[in-house]
């Protein structure tokens, strides 16, 4: 099959574009190679030309929660993990309960903070819902998460020093107003 | 054999060949120089595996540069509102929460509407796809149309950042302030004719005192959140709206104007991902633009998400 | 099942320039416009950074030359002005943010890898045209009205000033994009195009400060982006966010402008760190020491990159509070700074070292770079700053740090690869002699200037106390140095492409994996990446000179 042919092929053609690797010990991998897939040694390569054909018979509607492939080196069939349709329809509705929920919560009166942390947690919970679930994240790669939360991280950084900072002048611009509001009457 | 392995098959297909990139949101479509060993596998990847899972992460990367992107508006809010929080409770008497809120649902149903999607695509089931993706531009209308009449409201009457903010009512003319604070508002609405007399009227008028009864809490109190009398007010001797009033409008054009520019830009793509799905381009080994794209609107929905209440809902 | 061909195939690799390259594989300007090929993208970054290091270079000249005298030497005190402004932000956001990552890491970072291209080949397409988009709007406020704001945009000058700030900001906030997408790509490329055996620790130390660079290119340049659209809309519609008179706040902008520009800093020097670390190694005929700490110290650095920029705001009107912060985690950046160097020294013990050219540049980037990372401890340190902020000895920090640190780098990296990428060698002796000069200049021109900023001279000022002239002309006689060293280099670089030695595959004896395909590489590099066993740095016992090709082969199993 294709596969078997294909590492000689490359093999050679490697070795003609002076591709010779670098050590004794790296000349035998270079032996060894012809046998096996260049890829091989390492597994998140799949071996190249065996499966994928081409996209165009996908079968359409077929095996609901499965996609096809043998790409599987993901938690589930195909290239990756497929949402089931009420899982998506019962996050939106969560969703908009809480929408209902943080436009209601402003008819009560829960001091000058108050509504502003409830409105921020309300917020912070539907965000939890869309990333996790519409955005995947739950299934996806923890590599992705250690990302999202690393922005979120610096955003917070960033929001901090700069509050701490603003009040320490703040009389300095007040003052400064006061005067040319003063000077402008 | 060496042929079909070794070379790369050029089959130019329609689109996307040499034509620039969109910028960040599709690096999938036919690479027009050659494939690799299937339509819409890149000559420099593998498999569809690998080809799928780096733009999975060159996806989260540019949302990552949004997030960054949008913190720094972020920041001018949470600063201007901890020194000035006067200036955002007297604003927000100008926004108005329903369309806010409409607003919100009709994006979290386009986010619906753009997971599905993918899964539609993962699945090729092709009708439903074009379907929710027509959905998912729908509600992107529906929201910019929404925004337009919020806007156009502004203008009519004079809420514009800046040195052109001239509100046309005072706040307690409004019906939001009247419904949520009804004593506060006639209050507020016989100081500011005293005060006119005073300035403007007979030589009695002027002598009148401003307050002739100890106001009630109620009467005053939304009037010094709002700032509209006491040291933040314009004139702190009378009333009249906070100063720097239009700090709150800036930051609010600013974040909705640049939160609408993505929207408009997430239509664009969207209407290009219909085109290609039409051409019944997307299947279980090629997704990924769809992917990519149902993640960048959730991205711009999670920033709605945050800016709703901090816009619409102070209180 | 063929076995490998003989030695004498694997040792010769045809590397004639006349042989098909990705320079000669597509003919017409518009193949080099339209290109997919991360080779070609990045050779035309690399004439398009130098280009504009040149402009930037002149206003420099220009700056020191009026500098000669106190009061009017050549020009006036506003086009005084605008020559420093443009000179920063011609070199800051148009030479040194892109130069070694979209130049060299574009064309050598995938060989590395032993990859075809880099993950999105059209988004790094996009970063290019980016580049030149960017770089329009910025020289185009050259042509109307030079901006004169220094290269920071402070407000409330840069939102009142008449000049023409948009046109820059705007440039400058493309150019932002164009750094993203390039930082976006090269880390997905290193996360998925990594060929087999490759784990991340066997990755050259370029790589590795490629993405650490790419990294903060992701995080922090949108930050910059919306800081410079907040002040073109300020500028434009008057929106009152750093403006007092309409309730702003103008250090809120420096907050912002600090939080991109610090880790931006790190984004021009980490490079250089990486391009020394490839360079040294070859050089000594030795493995790179403590090549994990290195490759550590790069993401160390780039984080805690970002938690300082408030160094460059002690005066300004911050809390005493947060200064201290800062200073503290300033003087923290030190310690994997000094990992790195210290390592890089082991290296060379015991070592054979060869002083080409490249090696040249690295021993003088040790030199320079630590005086200027010194003197970053200096500033660090609040009363000390309190003295020395917006003095020359500002200046002369980072300019040893930036030139004498990514710049030099930048060149030993150009000569390095310059064979790879070209197919020729250049003139040795050429080199030499400009790296000389490049040196003596460096030193000449910015040494002083710690002299003269301690005792009080300010930066950008257009007149000075007579006493401070003799430092100046000192300082600007470096600056001429300077510039023969660079046009010395630049005639016998562009020289070398018609009339050079054609380079062998393997030139300086290196290990990593650019040097296994033919120097200039095939179009699509590799057709399979060559298998990887060994660290980047492993195996110089393995080759030998061979005089033929003037370059290193594998050492033959049987001596011929």
């Amino acid at each position: 099959m294709a596969n078997e042919e294909t590492p000689k092929t490359e093999a050679t053609s490697d070795l003609e574009s002076g591709a010779d690797p670098k050590a004794p010990a790296a000349v035998e991998a270079a032996k060894v190679a012809p046998e096996h897939d260049a890829t091989a040694p390492n597994d998140k390569l799949e071996p190249t030309r065996q499966d994928e054909g081409p996209d165009s018979d996908p079968a359409p509607g077929a095996d609901d929660d499965h996609g096809h492939g043998h790409g599987a080196d993901d938690h589930d069939h195909g290239l990756a993990h497929t949402m089931p349709v009420w899982m998506l329809v019962a996050v939106l509705g969560a969703l908009m309960v809480l929408t209902v929920l943080t436009v209601s919560v402003t008819r009560f009166d829960l001091g000058s903070e108050g509504n502003l942390v409830v409105a921020m947690v309300i917020a912070t919970v539907k965000a939890g819902l869309v990333v996790t679930f519409f955005m995947h994240l739950y299934w996806d790669k923890k590599f992705h998460l250690v990302l999202f939360l690393t922005a979120v991280l610096f955003v917070i950084l960033f929001l901090s020093m700069s509050l701490t900072d603003r009040g320490e002048y703040q009389t300095n611009i007040d003052w400064y107003q006061s005067v040319s509001t003063a000077n402008t009457k | 054999m060496t042929q079909s392995t070794s070379e790369s098959v050029t089959k130019p297909k329609a689109g996307g060949h040499g034509t620039p990139p969109q910028a960040g949101h599709d690096e999938h479509a036919d690479h027009g120089h050659g494939h690799g060993d299937g339509p819409h596998l890149a000559h420099h990847f593998d498999t569809y595996q690998q080809q799928f899972d780096a733009g999975k992460l060159g996806i989260w990367l540019f949302l990552l540069t949004e997030v960054l992107f949008f913190s720094g508006l972020f920041c001018a809010y949470t600063v201007y509102r901890a020194q000035h929080p006067e200036v955002f409770v007297y604003a927000h008497y100008f926004l108005n929460t329903n369309m806010g809120a409409l607003n919100t649902c009709v994006l979290l149903i386009s986010s619906l509407t753009a997971a599905w999607a993918v899964r539609n695509a993962q699945l090729a089931q092709k009708g439903l796809l074009i379907f929710n993706i027509v959905i998912t531009i729908a509600c992107a209308f529906t929201f910019m149309t929404v925004k337009y009449f919020e806007y156009a409201h502004k203008f009519h009457d004079g809420l514009l950042p800046g040195p052109n903010f001239h509100p046309t009512e005072q706040v307690w003319e409004l019906d939001s302030f009247k419904q949520k604070h009804p004593e506060a508002a006639e209050f507020a609405e016989m100081l500011s004719k005293r005060a006119e007399a005073r300035a403007k009227g007979t030589a009695a008028e002027k002598e009148a005192p401003l307050i002739t009864q100890r106001p009630t809490e109620e009467q005053i109190e939304p009037l010094m959140k709002a700032g509209l009398i006491g040291p933040n007010s314009e004139e702190p001797m009378g009333i009249s709206r906070p100063r720097n009033a239009h700090v709150f409008f800036s930051i609010y054009f600013f974040m909705t104007g640049l939160h609408g520019i993505h929207v408009i830009g997430g239509i664009i793509v969207w209407a290009w991902l219909l085109k290609r799905a039409v051409r019944g381009e997307f299947g279980p080994k090629y997704f990924g633009p769809i992917d990519y794209a149902a993640l960048y609107w959730h991205l711009v929905d999670l920033v709605w998400i945050y800016l709703f209440p901090l816009l619409y809902l102070i209180h | 099942m063929a076995s490998p061909s003989t030695t004498a195939d694997v040792v010769a690799p045809r590397s004639t320039s006349s042989d098909d390259n990705y320079l000669t594989h597509d003919k017409g300007v518009l193949s080099w416009i339209f290109t997919l090929d991360h080779k070609r993208i990045g050779v035309m970054y690399l004439f398009s950074v130098l280009a504009a290091f040149a402009l930037g270079g002149f206003f420099a000249l220009i700056v020191r030359t009026e500098l000669l005298t106190p009061g009017r030497t050549i020009i006036d005190h506003d086009t005084y002005n605008k020559m420093f402004t443009l000179h920063g932000a011609i070199m800051v956001f148009l030479v040194i943010i892109p130069g070694i990552p979209a130049a060299l890491g574009n064309i050598i970072m995938p060989l590395q890898l032993g990859a075809k291209d880099v993950a999105f080949p059209r988004l790094n397409l996009a970063s290019y045209h980016l580049w030149i988009v960017g770089a329009c709007f910025m020289l185009s406020s050259l042509v109307i009205n030079a901006v004169d704001t220094g290269w920071t945009f402070y407000t409330p000058y840069s939102t009142t000033t008449s000049t023409a700030v948009v046109p820059a900001a705007f440039g400058a906030f493309i150019l932002g994009f164009s750094s993203i997408f390039t930082g976006l790509n090269f880390i997905v490329t290193m996360h998925k195009l990594r060929p087999p055996g490759m784990h991340f620790f066997r990755m050259p130390l370029f790589c590795w400060a490629l993405y650490s660079t790419a990294l903060i290119q992701v995080l922090a340049t949108p930050v910059i982006g919306i800081t410079l659209l907040m002040m073109i809309v300020e500028r434009t519609l008057h929106i009152g966010i750093f403006d007092p008179t309409l309730g702003g706040d103008p250090v809120l902008f420096q907050h912002f402008f600090w939080f991109y520009s610090h880790p931006a800093v790190y984004i021009m020097i980490v490079p250089a760190f990486g391009v020394i670390g490839d360079i040294i190694p070859v050089f000594s005929r030795k493995r790179i020491f403590g090549y994990k700490f290195i490759a550590i110290s790069s993401l160390a650095i780039a984080f805690l990159g970002f938690l300082v920029w408030g160094h460059h705001m002690f005066v300004s009107g911050q809390s005493v509070l947060a200064g201290t912060i800062f200073s503290a985690i300033t003087f923290l950046i030190a310690i994997p700074t000094a990992i790195k160097v210290f390592n890089w020294l082991t290296t060379m013990y015991k070592g054979v070292i060869h002083l080409d050219t490249p090696m040249l540049y690295a021993l003088a980037f040790l030199w320079v770079f630590t005086i200027g990372g010194l003197t970053g401890i200096f500033l660090a340190v609040m009363s000390v700053d309190v003295h020395l902020h917006d003095t020359y000895f500002v200046v002369a920090h980072f300019h040893y740090v930036m030139m004498g640190g990514a710049i030099t780098a930048f060149m030993g990296g150009l000569h390095y690869w310059w064979p790879k990428a070209f197919g020729r060698m250049y003139d040795e002796k050429l080199g030499r002699i400009a790296a000389g000069f490049v040196f003596t200049g460096l030193n000449v021109t910015f040494f002083p200037q710690f002299i003269l900023g301690s005792r009080g001279m300010p930066r950008r000022y257009y007149n000075y106390l007579p006493e401070f002239q003799p430092l100046h002309q000192l300082s600007t006689l470096g600056a001429y140095t300077l510039a023969v060293g660079f046009l010395l280099t630049a005639y016998y670089l562009f020289r070398s492409l018609k009339h050079g030695r054609i380079a062998p595959a393997n030139p300086w004896g290196a290990t990593t994996l650019e040097w296994q395909c033919s120097s200039p590489p095939p179009y699509y590099n590799f057709h399979k990446p060559p298998a990887v066993t060994q660290g980047p740095y492993d195996g110089y016992e393995n080759l030998v000179y061979d005089e033929k090709i003037g370059g290193y082969v594998p050492r033959k199993a049987n001596p011929a």
